[in-house]
């Protein structure tokens, strides 16, 4: 019954590029990862969204020898399937296939990794869907992806690190058939890849792989620095004004100096999970403004990049990075003109309820710095996290996923050395790395609302207005005293604001 | 080079035998499973039933409890959206385990848990430490007999889904989608989406004494079917069950869900907004899941053939015109019958005609030259070895045995489905084009920056 895994087995080829192996000899197909060490930090300068358009080119184009139409008639029968993913520092290619079809398969891989046909009418079509994407797609199906890209391009202002890695509109548009040639030939090597495979592969298929990947360019990619972020001095607010927002979606961030790299990050996980686990109910943040107030559908808090909060449950792999940010998710919540229309109560309300979720979820971080984790909670985050991280890698795809980033880290297995790190930590190492690495004086924010909300709001968090918390009759006449209490104290809360801009949806990311 | 040859060989050999058994089985649906592992049941006396697939993962168990009850069952005006309201107010506690305690307890254990409602069913799931099972079964046990929570809690929770509503709403194709059921539905309670009306959300909490009621009807065990998947052996997962929800009481509702009177005419919806890419969608009405008849396996085939990415539409209209940016569609399985759905996203508005009537064209082609002997059994392929791809955790394979149990009540019906598959011919191909994609049955509904959608 238990698997017959013949274990984790790194082999070192006479060839540049590494390799991540894990054989599952009891699994129906094979996994191919290829990490290339490039990501949106090699953008040049005004033709940032190159490295995506690249990828995107190659996966979702054709080879020397076949077309992407061509390719579909080859795989349709094997339900073969490939994608590529882009993050700040590293681009990932993952193809999968049943072992009955590797054979068949394997050329296409090699012909798109190795040649890829860079066709002018691929090139039109994959390019146009990305200038859709940031011209209008990230301003309009989701007000919470949005709110994070922009804390990104504020956060990260004026660095690498700044832009989305799909680019921005003119950028994007400047990109040429030619660029993305050239930037394939100097950023997709054999000095820069990273090789991993997983599933039931013969031998003899993993020296084949790893044969033809050594035929990618010889040259020696120039991959620039990640980012070193200054804090910033206050808190620091950009207020999105987005026509027909139905609420206000809040995401705020400022710079830590720590990474999976370091064994810390185990003391600050504990912290995190303690304050805001992603999608999980027993984070402080969720508990105060969902669960007791009802404000929103969830609140959470990170310590690194979560690659699509909104549609993962657990972390993915495949985004590794090496400059890093603490951040707090506030999911939408109500605004004034949404609450005036619902409750007769509240029909003559100016502020929304996005002040007063931003101070209580800050005033959360500021309660973790000032009385620190207690043991109870600290055992029981602890446990609960050597049992859940195992769930971040429940798939073959995802096992070798978290190997390939740990290699990133300079680790071997980032989930069993987690495991370890876990299991020595005490509360005072935790409370020790809170104090470290948080704290609640200075941050961005950012807040995506609806126009009639941005002028009260702006003036509301410039004269550290008192935000009351608005309920219903509904909800308020039952309250207990204690919540009713502590809003009074989160309505007063100070926040050391420095600035608050306005900036119109039209303008963001320029 | 001599070792290559001979792996070369050998995989040839699996290759073909596999391919024997993807491709190649015609009225032998006995034997057929698209599971490679044996689905173990156990019917209880009050009428649960206890599903097990042991599956190789170390470890690790998937917990899964599916209730078959979702937005089709919301029959009475003014609770739109209740079933899945409902979904939250199961995470308010009880008496044994009060909402802090059962939080407390769930953190503990380690397992990634969470619900979800649609249409037709709601699943609770915890996904973990296969050691902590019988904890498991405890805390799902105690909440599913002994739910109680207070009005306050009640009206309180009720925000939250409001919350869910504002974060959907802010995608365009949510507004159209509930705009396109609205539309293409008169009476069956598939008219509203899963989230409800929003003006039935912000009643949600003038709703406590009917939530008692839906608790009633819906929270028993011939609504529910217990699913456990991964390092487990059936035997200790029955007598778990038997242990914690033996004395669960079998209930006697039964909801009389509206029939959806015949389409005459096509339907249009429209939504104007300029902030998206012009959108259309064509829903034809089509039938409900059947493990049976023809009607469904025959349409995934179809579907596929006509708008996956190696069709002939998606590589005409998306890889060479370059008039939409994406091409999909596919029949939705659901217990009541429901609709097929075709999406495309277009660079012009003024492409959206066109496309409409090469669709339609396309779909006529099948009614008058069927579909090609070759294609037709690489599709076969295509879907199965999907499928096969899919199943490498726990979750996964729970999930989808989750799935037919919402619509038969039998698990099997994956296997019954898939062996199914091979039975289509292209008459069968034929018959479902003529049936289903009919002018009298189609909903047309769009997204662009005009007053009208403009696409007949």
């Amino acid at each position: 019954m238990k698997a017959l895994i013949l274990g984790l087995i790194m082999i070192s080829f006479s060839l540049a590029q590494e390799l991540v192996e894990l054989k599952l000899s009891n699994s129906n197909k094979v996994v191919v990862k290829l990490m290339f060490r490039n990501g949106s930090i090699c953008d040049p300068s005004g033709k940032e969204g190159l490295t995506n358009l690249t990828t995107n080119l190659i996966t979702q184009g054709g080879t020397g020898e076949l077309s992407v139409s061509d390719i579909q008639n080859k795989i349709y029968p094997m339900a073969a399937s490939y994608s590529s993913n882009v993050d700040k520092e590293v681009s990932v290619f993952t193809f999968s296939v049943h072992v009955d079809w590797l054979d068949e398969f394997y050329p296409i891989l090699k012909g798109l990794i190795l040649n890829p046909s860079f066709d002018e009418s691929d090139f039109q079509r994959v390019k146009a869907n990305q200038q859709n994407y940031v011209d209008q797609v990230i301003r309009a199906s989701s007000d919470e992806e949005y709110s994070k890209m922009v804390l990104e391009d504020f956060l990260f202002r004026g660095t690498n690190y700044q832009h989305m890695v799909e680019g921005k509109t003119e950028s994007v548009k400047s990109i040429t058939l030619d660029d993305v040639k050239n930037h394939y030939k100097k950023f997709f090597t054999k000095n820069n890849l990273m090789i991993g495979i997983t599933g039931n592969y013969p031998d003899e298929f993993l020296k084949k792989l790893n044969e033809d990947m050594a035929n990618l360019p010889d040259v020696k990619p120039y991959i620039p620095e990640s980012p070193k972020i200054e804090m910033p001095k206050g808190i620091n607010v950009e207020i999105v004004s987005k026509d027909g927002a139905f609420g206000s979606a809040i995401f705020t961030g400022f710079p830590i100096e720590i990474t999976r790299s370091k064994d810390e990050f185990a003391a600050l996980m504990v912290a995190n999970s303690y304050l805001g686990e992603h999608r999980k109910s027993y984070g402080q943040l969720y508990q105060k403004i969902r669960e007791l107030r009802s404000m929103n559908y969830g609140d959470y808090s990170y310590i690194e990049w979560y690659e699509n909060g909104g549609g993962n449950m657990v972390p993915p792999s495949g985004v590794p990075r090496s400059s890093n940010y603490f951040s707090l998710w506030i999911r939408p919540v109500q605004i004034a003109k949404q609450l005036n229309v619902q409750y007769e109560e509240l029909k003559d309300i100016k502020l929304g309820h996005a002040l007063f979720a931003l101070r209580m979820a800050i005033r959360e971080v500021d309660k973790l710095l000032n009385k620190g984790i207690s043991q109870e909670d600290f055992e029981a985050t602890r446990t609960f996290l050597k049992s859940y991280m195992k769930l971040y890698i429940s798939t073959p795809a995802e096992q070798l996923g978290y190997l390939i980033d740990s290699k990133f880290y300079e680790r071997e297995n980032y989930i069993k050395e987690m495991d370890e790190l876990l299991s020595k930590l005490t509360r005072e190492d935790v409370n020790n790395a809170v104090k470290k690495y948080l704290q609640v004086e200075n941050m961005y924010i950012v807040i995506v609302t609806g126009k009639g909300e941005t002028e009260v709001l702006a003036n509301a968090l410039k004269n550290n207005e008192p935000s009351p918390m608005s309920y219903s009759n509904l909800v308020k006449e039952n309250l207990p005293a204690d919540i009713l209490e502590e809003d009074e104290v989160v309505a007063n809360y100070k926040l050391n604001v420095n600035t608050v801009k306005i900036v119109n949806s039209e303008n963001t990311f320029k | 080079m001599r070792l290559l040859l001979q792996f070369l060989f050998i995989t040839s050999i699996i290759f073909t035998s596999m391919i024997t058994c993807f491709a190649k089985r015609e009225g032998n649906m006995e034997d057929y499973k698209i599971l490679p592992y044996p689905i173990h049941q156990y019917k209880m006396d009050n009428g649960l039933n206890v599903v097990t697939v042991p599956f190789d993962s170390p470890g690790l168990a998937a917990f899964y409890i599916v209730v078959r009850v979702g937005s089709r069952n919301e029959v009475e005006k003014g609770v739109t959206g209740f079933a899945h309201f409902f979904e939250h107010m199961m995470f308010r506690g009880t008496d044994k385990y009060p909402r802090e305690k059962y939080n407390e307890v769930l953190k503990l254990i380690g397992a990634g848990a969470n619900a979800n409602t649609s249409n037709d069913r709601t699943i609770y799931h915890m996904t973990g430490n296969a050691e902590e099972l019988e904890k498991m079964f405890d805390l799902e046990a105690d909440r599913f007999k002994n739910l109680n929570y207070t009005e306050h809690d009640f009206k309180v929770e009720a925000g939250a889904v409001k919350g869910e509503y504002t974060k959907n709403y802010a995608s365009p194709y949510s507004q159209l989608y509930e705009k396109m059921l609205n539309t293409a539905f008169e009476k069956h309670t598939y008219k509203h989406t899963t989230m409800g009306f929003f003006e039935d959300v912000v009643d949600m909490p003038n709703q406590f004494e009917y939530s008692k009621e839906f608790f009633k009807r819906y929270y028993r065990p011939e609504y529910s079917t217990i699913v456990v998947v991964g390092d487990v052996i059936p035997e200790n997962v029955n007598s778990l069950a038997e242990k914690y929800f033996g004395d669960w009481k079998h209930g006697n509702y039964e909801v009389d869900v509206p029939e959806e009177p015949k389409q005459t005419e096509t339907k249009k919806s429209h939504l104007q907004n300029g902030s998206i890419p012009p959108y259309l969608n064509l829903s034809f009405k089509g039938p409900a899941f059947s493990d049976t008849e023809i009607d469904m396996p025959a349409l995934d085939v179809l579907s596929t053939i006509l708008f996956s990415e190696n069709s002939e539409l998606f590589k005409k209209l998306v890889i060479e015109e370059q008039k939409t940016r994406f091409l999909s569609g596919g029949a939705g399985d659901s217990r009541d019958p429901n609709l097929i759905s075709i999406q495309a996203s277009f660079y012009k508005k003024e492409d959206m005609q066109y496309v409409k009537d090469e669709i339609i064209k396309a779909i006529e082609n099948v009614k008058a030259n069927g579909v090609d002997e070759k294609l037709l059994s690489e599709t076969k392929s295509n879907l199965k070895y999907s499928y096969a791809m899919g199943i490498d955790n726990p979750s996964t394979i729970a999930n989808s045995i989750c799935h037919y149990i919402t619509l038969t009540n039998d698990p099997e019906s994956l296997n019954k489905l898939y062996a199914l598959y091979d039975n289509v011919t292209v008459d069968y191909i034929k018959m479902v084009a003529e049936k289903y994609f009919i002018t009298t049955g189609l909903t047309i509904a769009t997204i662009s920056p005009d007053a009208e959608g403009g696409v007949n």
